[in-house]
């Protein structure tokens, strides 16, 4: 039962963070969205695979191995898009930006 | 004069700090036997079978690739206590512990950006934070753990002076004091993160 | 088989979702709006090779999710150098 409820529950995940890359304003806050919400619902989705899938404890195993996997390099590419995205010259809309401060 | 002063500095504090951390750099063996430790279980999972010549196969490769790349996962450890306790402390406690904590922050971050998305409640900005880090792989784990806590996203890492910067893009400022700042965005992730890395 | 019609729904939300974000990745203002988007659908086609490995019971369609993965990290990485060198081909 506890394998369904997690399967909708990152299903709704990943709908709202598909929802939040169409609503949101510029990129820095879609990058919130797309990192957050991809590898949540990632997560919750591919442990109640694990939970559901009719294998051995090993194949099981792999479902796991892969939800670390993408917890590993999701973050790691969303900081090296931003980074980039800032020296490609995207102001972000902020409030205060201590960044400019120190690169001017 | 001046900026070659600053420059000056710099070269002396950061030739001090690898000093003291070469001082107490783990011998060889024990970074062989950590990497082999770590690579092991991931052949064994990948591969897919546990008949007795595959993970024949298996140690001696990873032994191998271990004894060639020994430097790369175990070089930021802290040396303590011997090999035995740390190896035992790190698979039993520290890494399941950092797991669950980090799984909930994941599940809190998720459900927090989707109430961002239905109410559009936003206030950005970008504030720069101290941490007491210094070695690459803890810096490099501290930011992706922010980046996966609730509302925040590193953006880039600067050193100066012997100190370590990280850039964070919050989604909802709350306060532009440093330390405050930092007590909020890092949390107890860092005191965890100092018990290995230095 | 209440488990595979789960599933093959899993499978169509998740292809509902991809379609929304080629609205990002064809009609982004900017060139990272378009990587972003092209990043989140490499994801969701990683969790859908994986649901297809459950209801297909063929498990070596994981070995492939983990190698996409991979793919889309490093191309991933070789975007963000390209825009860090301002969108210059050297």
């Amino acid at each position: 039962m506890i394998e369904y409820l997690l399967l909708a529950f990152g299903e709704a995940i990943m709908v709202f963070g598909a929802l939040g890359i169409l609503r949101f304003p510029d990129v820095y806050t879609r990058l919130h969205a797309a990192t957050k919400c991809d590898t949540g619902g990632a997560m919750t989705i591919l442990i109640a695979l694990a939970l559901m899938a009719h294998a051995p404890t090993l194949v099981r195993l792999k479902f796991l191995v892969l939800a670390f996997l993408i917890a590993l390099i999701n973050p790691m590419v969303s900081h090296a898009i931003a980074r980039g995205a800032y020296k490609y010259g995207i102001k972000p809309k902020v409030v205060v930006d201590m960044y400019a401060w120190d690169n001017p | 004069m001046h900026f070659y002063l600053k420059e000056r500095l710099e070269e002396v504090r950061k030739r001090v700090l690898y000093e003291q951390y070469a001082a107490r750099k783990i011998p060889t063996w024990e970074r062989i036997i950590l990497t082999w430790m770590v690579l092991l279980p991931f052949w064994l999972v990948v591969s897919g079978n546990s008949r007795p010549a595959n993970v024949a196969i298996g140690a001696a490769t990873t032994l191998i690739i271990s004894s060639l790349m020994r430097d790369m996962l175990t070089l930021d450890v802290r040396s303590k206590g011997n090999i035995l306790q740390k190896g035992l402390y790190f698979m039993l406690v520290w890494a399941p512990q950092l797991a669950v904590i980090m799984m909930f922050r994941i599940l809190e971050s998720s459900v927090r950006v989707a109430r961002n998305v239905m109410f559009m409640d936003i206030n950005p900005g970008i504030v720069k934070i101290k941490t007491d880090l210094n070695s690459d792989t803890g810096i490099t784990v501290l930011a992706n753990s922010i980046t996966l806590t609730p509302g925040t996203l590193t953006l880039d890492v600067r050193r100066k002076l012997g100190e370590t910067y990280l850039y964070v893009h919050w989604i909802d400022v709350e306060t532009l004091n440093r330390e405050k700042a930092g007590e909020e965005i890092k949390g107890d992730i860092e005191e965890w993160l100092k018990k290995i890395f230095w | 088989m209440a488990e595979e019609n789960f599933l093959v729904g899993a499978v169509m939300i998740l292809t509902f979702t991809s379609l929304l974000l080629t609205y990002r990745v064809l009609f982004g203002p900017t060139t990272p709006d378009r990587v972003v988007g092209v990043n989140t659908i490499t994801t969701k086609v990683v969790v859908m090779l994986a649901i297809f490995a459950v209801i297909r019971a063929e498990y070596y369609l994981l070995d492939l999710a983990i190698v996409l993965l991979m793919v889309n990290s490093v191309g991933g990485l070789i975007f963000a150098k390209y825009l860090e060198r301002g969108g210059a081909i050297d």
